[in-house]
């Protein structure tokens, strides 16, 4: 009851600056929420990459355990990178990761000679031209895409997850 | 031999780069403070690694650690760790050729020179004090994340201890026979095994070989690096056979544990230890316990700093009690 009263006092007017400091504090909450619940689309060459696979299979690829396509091409992995706010939903999404330990993940790998790095972008256009130009190479971006030699994934049968 | 070894990586990297592949250098280096009676300052390994996609299926990387000698002309070794190059044959099975980190245990081929990644500042006494052969020359398969429990192996042919890097001492091989499974994320289980014939008067770690050794040696390992809470452990028992001594056995193993209380701090322990059979002949007796207990944090994937203390309690000599701080990068 005292709540609502202190809710209703707010709108009332009484204080402009507490008004508008709450109507800032919820936009800017939203904007967050909005953030982490950024939807992401696998794109793929449309040379190896198939058009559909399982979360778990995408999951995998992505960690470099797949090295091969069945039809033979080397899987080439294309993410945006860990400080812009697609690679950061990208890290937390996919690999349960922060942007940190993606990237020493990749470091330990490559430095192993168990897979080849990724090939990381800073904006989503020139991601999507090299998984163009490169036949086997699957990207993430934050939707789907219709452009030559690029297919979007269908993953668990959803365009975006 | 060491040039001619550098030289074929450095033709390899030469070719990729005509080829237009993807090529990148990269490396570590850590600088350490430590206090033992006195304080002082140094600095570690300087490890240059080159990776490079020569075509579709080959491979290449290359390791080279620049390191303080005292005894070299310029008071510094230049030493290749590693030159492989990798042939995919299908899917994930490989072709493997050249000096490799022997894939024995988790440490030894996962962090080997790469300060940066290392769970504490040094190696556990089982690779320093070498226990176990730290590389390999020769041939082998490879193959990785078969099947729902992600398996894995080696068998890798090698020249064997007491080998120089261009060609074999005795007409013996080494045979490394590894795998491993990970069963869920963030878990390794590993199991290796490996053999071979050192023979008498073989130059192996500085130290000559008087009598043939049959050598057989048996490791386990688990790595759990989770969200929270880290674990590794590693355990290998050596059974060294020589006519005169019989078969000795040694046991050597530590266990590491950390816990992240945010993301970039860790606090860790590690304990070593070391354990030879009275009348072990091819290594140093000399059996010892280690007790670490550090803090660790991570600036960033490429800065770490390390503050450390070790206890070392050894059979002959004196114990060592020793704080260490290691600032670690990679670049």
């Amino acid at each position: 009851m005292k709540r609502t009263t202190t809710l209703i006092s707010i709108f009332s007017g009484k204080s402009a600056f507490i008004k508008y400091c709450f109507l800032t504090g919820c936009f800017i909450f939203t904007l967050s929420g909005k953030a982490q619940q950024t939807t992401l689309t696998a794109i793929g060459n449309i040379s190896g990459v198939p058009a559909e696979m399982k979360q778990s299979e995408l999951k995998a690829v992505l960690m470099g355990e797949t090295q091969r396509w069945k039809n033979g091409k080397r899987v080439v992995i294309a993410l945006m990178k860990t400080n812009t706010p697609l690679g950061k939903t990208t890290s937390t999404k996919i690999y349960d990761m922060s942007g940190d330990e993606l990237n020493k993940y990749w470091l330990s790998l490559v430095f192993q000679g168990k897979s080849q790095a990724p090939v990381f972008f800073t904006s989503v256009s020139e991601l999507q031209n090299f998984v163009s130009q490169n036949p086997g190479a699957i990207g993430i971006i934050d939707k789907p895409v219709a452009i030559s030699d690029v297919r979007s994934v269908i993953i668990d049968g959803k365009a975006s997850f | 031999m060491k040039i001619k070894l550098f030289f074929t990586g450095f033709s390899l990297f030469i070719a990729a780069i005509s080829y237009g592949q993807s090529t990148q250098i990269r490396g570590f280096l850590d600088v350490t403070g430590a206090y033992n009676k006195k304080a002082t300052f140094g600095f570690g390994e300087q490890d240059l690694y080159i990776t490079s996609a020569i075509s579709d299926r080959i491979s290449f990387l290359g390791e080279t650690v620049f390191r303080y000698d005292s005894e070299a002309h310029s008071e510094f070794a230049i030493s290749i760790e590693r030159v492989i190059i990798t042939y995919n044959l299908k899917g994930n099975h490989n072709l493997v050729l050249g000096k490799i980190h022997t894939p024995l245990n988790y440490w030894n081929d996962t962090y080997h020179h790469g300060r940066v990644l290392f769970p504490t500042i040094d190696r556990p006494l089982l690779f320093s004090q070498n226990i176990i052969p730290l590389h390999t020359l020769g041939a082998g398969f490879e193959g990785s994340n078969l099947g729902k429990m992600k398996f894995g192996y080696n068998v890798f042919v090698g020249n064997g201890l007491g080998s120089s890097e261009v060609e074999d001492n005795d007409r013996a091989k080494s045979v490394t026979v590894a795998m491993h499974i990970k069963p869920v994320d963030r878990l390794r289980l590993g199991l290796s095994y490996y053999y071979d014939v050192i023979s008498a008067g073989a130059d192996v770690h500085g130290m000559d070989v008087d009598h043939l050794v049959n050598q057989h040696l048996i490791s386990a390992s688990v790595a759990r690096f989770g969200k929270k809470f880290e674990l590794l452990t590693e355990m290998t028992t050596a059974l060294n056979h020589t006519d005169t001594t019989g078969t000795k056995t040694t046991l050597a193993g530590y266990i590491y544990a950390g816990y992240k209380i945010k993301e970039k701090y860790v606090p860790y322990v590690r304990y070593d230890n070391i354990q030879y059979q009275n009348g072990e002949m091819y290594y140093t007796k000399n059996n010892r316990q280690s007790f670490v207990a550090g803090f660790r944090y991570e600036i960033n994937y490429l800065a770490v700093v390390k503050l450390e203390y070790q206890h070392i309690a050894n059979e002959f000599g004196l114990d060592v009690n020793k704080v260490t701080a290691q600032f670690a990068i990679g670049f």
